[in-house]
């Protein structure tokens, strides 16, 4: 079974590059069979690096009203069908790129995608570094996406 | 399959201001306020891009050698559009004299990124207005429906050759999306006989997909007269404003070197100019409601959003090129720029084309140049030398330029003897059309939206008057969220809500 660990974001807007993170946190752990790559873009860049895996845990920064930095979601595909469908039509956003290849090569496709979504605080300045919260949630965050690997 | 869906139908509103924000299909968050006055008429509107704070902090301090990894994330659309500019600018600031080589094969390097973001637009983003209609119910009107509509099998030509784009970035560029092989003077990795071999490979059937796109555009577009009515609408998306692109020393079109030259709204030429020039050229407008400069033409003046040859205001991406250009160096292209023209002549336009739709049409061609560029250069078999780096020099300051996609962009940078960056500035290509973007959307409301009559598609032929630009607002505030999403409001002058559709 063919794993991949996908950390989604910009390395140098602060806690956007909370996937980056933690992609570079688990590749330094070396994890049997699995295979861990960093996607700095949005849209159909995603869908090429996901085709011909079983399994792909995406890791990205999410704002959601009220959320609390650090807190973590676990997400499917389902979860994004109002995005894909509903009112956001246009954008070539993940969903819609995961859409795309479930409709034209399905069977490249992963069987099963797993999003964590790690709620972001600052998503405005240029920095390399995380927000403190979201820099101290990091290794809960690595442990949660060895446990949806497992 | 249905036809597309050209009109919907509206409904009166009693609101003084429209807003369409976030934008839909493009990359960062922006926003479109149409104020209506008293009779439901269109009294202004304004593109507003919202704000990024410290990337040219970020950047200062740094060795300039960074720059070219730095800058290309200001952009998950075009980082390889960055990195080549910012890797000229280092032979600029180095005065490095580029190998044969790889000058080759940073412009093969490019034209995979080319392939991959006209490809990305065209099916996209422009597709679904084309196939569907710009009234279809907005849940079809993507790029999801334009497969429903013309089949899984041209979908996955279109996914295929965009990632062909990807692949030949990634075998020069060391890595797809943010590339890091440019160096001053060079590039760092020499191509294997069996990358060569992949990228003919791809590039032969990069070819064959923009003969392709070529068909389809002719087929769907030139062959609806309601597409055709909609390009010539001229008070809806038609202004005459000076174009800049950059040219060969024959003032054919050239993605990745040469001249920028400038043509008048009659299409005479009336600056032609090197890198380390621009600042003599160009001078950028602040407007109190939105974060991104306005650059217009410094002899020339900045007069407001008005155009004619009174303004300063200049576009560029592929509607510049078309019309700064005498034609293409390929084949395929040319033919196809022949057409353009002439089916124009028979249209009664002469000189530059001003129809703002057209862009859509010369995307189409440059899709085809760049294929063929890439076949040519992809062939020649000395770009597997070893001669990948030439002599450079003590850091001092520069200027690169190369067109974008989206049009052309500009890095300016200095560095003291140590190598650390003391000044960077960068002009990308959606802040030189920024001006005429906003031009472009106030034309498009105030023709289409009658006495507070709107309707989604009414309100998706407003976007579609500044969608076609391409425009990428993460790099004109140099942003780097990358996210897509638009509102639009309509509001009374009072200020309340009439109206608020939102992707997000």
């Amino acid at each position: 079974m063919r794993k991949l660990v996908l950390g989604v974001g910009n390395p140098i807007l602060s806690d956007d590059g909370v996937g980056i993170h933690v992609a570079r946190a688990l590749k330094a752990r070396n994890l049997p069979g699995v295979e861990v790559e960093e996607l700095p873009a949005s849209g159909l860049e995603l869908l090429d690096m996901v085709l011909d895996f079983d399994k792909v845990v995406i890791v990205d920064a999410i704002q959601t009203r009220g959320g609390v930095p650090g807190q973590i979601r676990i997400l499917e595909e389902a979860d994004f069908e109002r995005a894909v469908h509903g009112s956001s039509p246009h954008g070539i956003n993940i969903a819609t790129a995961l859409a795309m290849g479930r409709k034209v090569v399905p069977d490249r496709m992963p069987k099963e995608v797993v999003f964590v979504a790690v709620e972001a605080e600052d998503l405005i300045n240029v920095s390399e570094s995380l927000s403190s919260k979201v820099e101290a949630a990091l290794p809960e965050i690595v442990k949660r996406v060895e446990k949806e690997l497992a | 399959m249905a036809g597309p869906i050209i009109n919907d139908t509206t409904t009166k509103t009693k609101e003084k201001k429209i807003t369409i924000d976030p934008i839909t299909r493009l990359e960062g968050h922006g926003k479109i306020a149409i104020f209506l006055n008293d009779q439901g008429n269109v009294e202004n509107a304004y593109m507003q891009i919202p704000e990024l704070r410290g990337f040219e902090r970020f950047c200062m301090g740094r060795h300039v050698m960074e720059l070219p990894v730095l800058t290309n994330r200001l952009c998950g659309v075009c980082p390889a559009a960055h990195h080549i500019a910012s890797t000229k600018t280092l032979d600029a600031v180095f005065d490095a004299r580029p190998t044969e080589t790889a000058i080759k094969l940073r412009e093969l390097f490019y034209m995979g990124q080319y392939t991959h973001s006209h490809i990305a637009h065209f099916y996209a983003l422009a597709a679904p207005d084309f196939v569907l209609g710009p009234s279809a119910p907005a849940s079809k009107r993507n790029i999801l429906g334009v497969v429903d509509a013309v089949g899984v099998p041209i979908g996955a030509e279109v996914i295929k050759h965009r990632s062909h784009g990807q692949k030949v970035q990634e075998i020069i560029g060391g890595r797809a999306t943010h590339p890091v092989f440019g160096l001053p003077g060079g590039v760092s990795k020499q191509i294997s006989p069996e990358e060569q071999a992949q990228l003919e490979e791809m590039a032969k059937s990069c070819v064959g997909f923009g003969k392709f796109t070529i068909k389809l555009f002719h087929d769907l577009v030139l062959g609806n007269k309601d597409y055709l009515d909609l390009i010539l609408n001229k008070d809806a998306y038609y202004l005459e404003t000076y174009y800049m692109g950059m040219v060969d020393k024959d003032n054919k079109s050239n993605f990745y070197d040469g001249d920028v030259r400038v043509v008048d709204q009659t299409g005479k030429e009336v600056l032609k100019f090197k890198p380390d020039e621009y600042l003599d050229v160009i001078s950028e407008h602040v407007e109190p409601w939105t974060y991104m400069k306005m650059p217009y033409l410094k002899k020339i003046g900045w007069k407001g959003f008005v155009t004619g040859p009174q303004s300063g205001i200049y576009r560029v991406g592929p509607l510049g090129r078309i019309n700064v250009c005498t034609g293409y160096t390929t084949p395929l292209a040319q033919a196809e720029y022949e057409v353009f023209k002439k089916t124009m002549k028979d249209l009664g336009v002469t000189g530059p084309v001003h129809h703002t739709l057209a862009f859509h049409w010369a995307r189409a061609i440059e899709i085809m140049h760049a294929a063929e560029r890439m076949l040519e250069l992809a062939s020649d078999k000395s770009i597997m030398s070893d001669d990948i780096r030439g002599p450079y020099g003590e850091p001092k300051e520069g200027v690169g330029i190369c067109e974008a996609p989206r049009g052309t962009l500009i890095h300016h940078y200095a560095s003291d003897k140590n190598g650390l960056c003391t000044k960077i500035n960068m002009i990308v290509a959606t802040t030189n059309n920024y001006a005429a973007m906003n031009t472009s959307v106030v034309q498009a409301a105030k023709a289409l939206i009658h006495n507070g009559e709107v309707s989604p598609g009414l309100l998706n032929k407003v976007e579609m008057a500044f969608r076609c630009y391409d425009p990428c607002n993460s790099c004109g505030t140099h942003a780097l969220t990358g996210a897509p999403a638009l509102e639009i409001t309509v509001k009374r002058r009072n200020g309340s809500v009439v109206k608020t559709m939102r992707n997000f």
